[in-house]
């Protein structure tokens, strides 16, 4: 491991999974195949991607006020993420975090998005409000 | 947190399941949220129909769709009744030309089971994003909930109301136990601006509205809120709902002050609470420039969605009177989206027929985007509304057209999109 970030847990539970970070906000409505769980944002640092038992990390929710439905759909398909960290909680990630009860951290004062890099391996924490870094030596 | 007795009898499951199902969700997301109290909501704008989102549950019961994606449980349990005032959002199809999308009947049959159930609990068939035009008016200070983005920025922003973007389940459990989060929105004080934008491009139609709005959540950062000031003519309600559904969709806000003309923006100072600005943004003319070049291009077309959100009675008499003596191209489908109660006067004022006469079909309760399909052999598509364009480049690969209500006309007529004027 070579890192552990402080937050508070929104939702309890602990998870591990690839990151998939980035600064940007997804588009949930429109943004996602629900089909197959991959994004379809077009010029997104996920396109292409998949959230399937991704560790979603995202600033908050943007767009349709569909946002959380989207991601629990997929999760009910068997093809959702396994945690989700949002740095600051908002309507639209906190309406997701509500519906879908896989751990969530938030509240975090550090810059994760500048610590955690897409391919990391993570393990989000709710009962600890903790996420340990493992960083892929390969993607960065 | 700080639950009355009658929310903690709800709670308890003594006020019966279904209740006690919704207040768990709702008191989880106020947990995330860290809010410590709830508030009573008055109204709710719920997404009602078979949605296709809604195919992830393979069990054939509406009840136990409803109970596992709404009220998050897996035990089926009925529902009810809703507990205050409830009105649809849009469906997934047109309830009267369905065909007209490529529904096929098994998929209607099945739309009308979902709306018959939410009907017989209490929830009246609206199927309009536009809610605010029919009647559903949160007043300043009223606390409600909607599936729809831009009613959260239309009804806070210009009646005061009070709601959050919070969605499609929380609106569902909001509108059994009546209770949502009193958190964001739903506390006067956190309604202060936090970033100026001065206008000094030249916004005219509704058209300028719609760009401006994209253009503004392209610069928004996350988490913020918007003040519109500058020299601008006073829009109406039609050019802030096209102003309002872009920025929303770009990008997030839920609330956004306009100097002069929305009610807790009387002067700039008081919007923004007599605090200095976070940021002052100036949107030009090469600002907006910007924003068409995401939508630019020449070439056939056969698809034409207007309406986006959906459009009013005074938006259609446009269409019509404009397509008075005309005809559009043979290859050309022009759908015309809008709510029935307006669609039903469209027939009274002889709008639908006029349109109908030039080849274009009036639909109502749903648009392109909420089926999740388009017609048999469509692969250009041109929209009067950056919103829905922006849905559509993300998913198709053949060219997608931005431009006026009457560019999109125009190049229904000729079955051509030769840019915008």
């Amino acid at each position: 491991m070579n890192r552990v970030l402080y937050g508070r847990g929104a939702i309890p539970g602990a998870a591990e999974g690839f990151a998939l970070v980035s600064r940007e906000s997804i588009q949930g409505w429109s943004g996602l195949d629900l089909k197959t769980g991959v994004v379809i944002e077009k010029g997104h640092p996920f396109e292409g991607r998949t959230i399937k038992d991704a560790v979603l990390i995202l600033p908050g929710g943007k767009g349709s006020n569909g946002w959380s439905i989207q991601f629990h759909s997929a999760k009910i398909a068997g093809i959702g993420p396994a945690a989700f960290v949002f740095p600051k909680m908002d309507s639209r990630t906190g309406v997701t975090a509500a519906v879908m009860c896989v751990p969530v951290v938030t509240d975090i004062e550090e810059d994760v998005f500048a610590i955690i890099k897409t391919g990391d391996w993570v393990r989000v924490d709710g009962d600890q409000g903790t996420i340990e870094v493992w960083n892929n030596e390969l993607e960065s | 947190m700080n639950l009355t007795d009658y929310e903690e009898s709800m709670l308890q499951g003594r006020e019966g399941a279904l209740k006690q199902k919704a207040m768990e969700v709702i008191v989880r997301y106020a947990n995330v949220l860290e809010a410590e109290e709830l508030c009573q909501v008055t109204k709710a704008h719920l997404h009602c129909g078979a949605h296709h989102y809604l195919k992830a549950i393979k069990s054939g019961s509406i009840d136990s769709i409803i109970s596992q994606m709404y009220f998050c449980s897996s035990q089926t349990i009925p529902l009810e009744s809703v507990t205050c005032d409830c009105v649809s959002d849009v469906g997934p199809m047109c309830p009267f030309d369905w065909d007209q999308m490529g529904v096929t009947m098994e998929e209607f049959e099945r739309d009308q089971e979902f709306l018959n159930h939410y009907v017989a609990a209490g929830v009246k068939l609206y199927g309009s994003c536009v809610p605010y035009l029919l009647g559903f008016i949160p007043l300043m200070g009223e606390h409600y909930v909607t599936s729809e983005s831009h009613v959260v920025l239309m009804v806070n922003s210009i009646w005061g109301a009070c709601g959050n973007s919070d969605g499609i389940e929380a609106g569902f459990c909001s509108a059994i136990c009546g209770r949502t989060p009193l958190w964001g929105n739903h506390i006067m004080s956190n309604r202060k601006g936090t970033h100026v934008f001065e206008i000094q491009s030249s916004v005219e139609t509704v058209f300028d509205w719609d760009v401006l709005g994209f253009t503004i959540g392209r610069k928004l950062p996350l988490h913020s809120i918007p003040i519109l000031a500058g020299n601008f003519t006073r829009p109406d309600i039609y050019k802030l709902k096209a102003c309002y559904a872009s920025m929303a969709t770009r990008s997030g806000p839920e609330m956004c002050h306009i100097v002069g003309i929305t009610p807790e923006a009387i002067t700039l100072e008081q919007a923004l609470g007599n605090k200095k600005p976070q940021d002052t943004i100036t949107i030009t003319d090469k600002d907006l420039a910007e924003t068409l070049n995401v939508f630019q291009g020449e070439g056939d077309v056969d698809y034409i969605g207007l309406g986006c959100p959906h459009y009013s009675l005074e938006e259609i008499r446009q269409v019509a009177t404009f397509l008075e003596g005309k005809s559009i191209s043979s290859h050309v489908v022009l759908h015309i989206w809008t709510s029935y109660a307006f669609k039903a006067m469209a027939d009274q004022c002889g709008y639908t027929k006029m349109i109908e006469r030039a080849g274009g079909r009036i639909l109502t309760s749903s648009c392109p985007t909420t089926h999740d399909r388009l017609p048999a052999g469509i692969t250009s598509l041109a929209f009067d509304s950056s919103k829905q364009a922006q849905d559509y480049l993300f998913s198709l690969s053949s060219p997608v057209f931005f431009g006026s209500m009457t560019d999109c006309l125009n190049a229904a007529i000729r079955g051509k999109w030769e840019g915008r004027r």
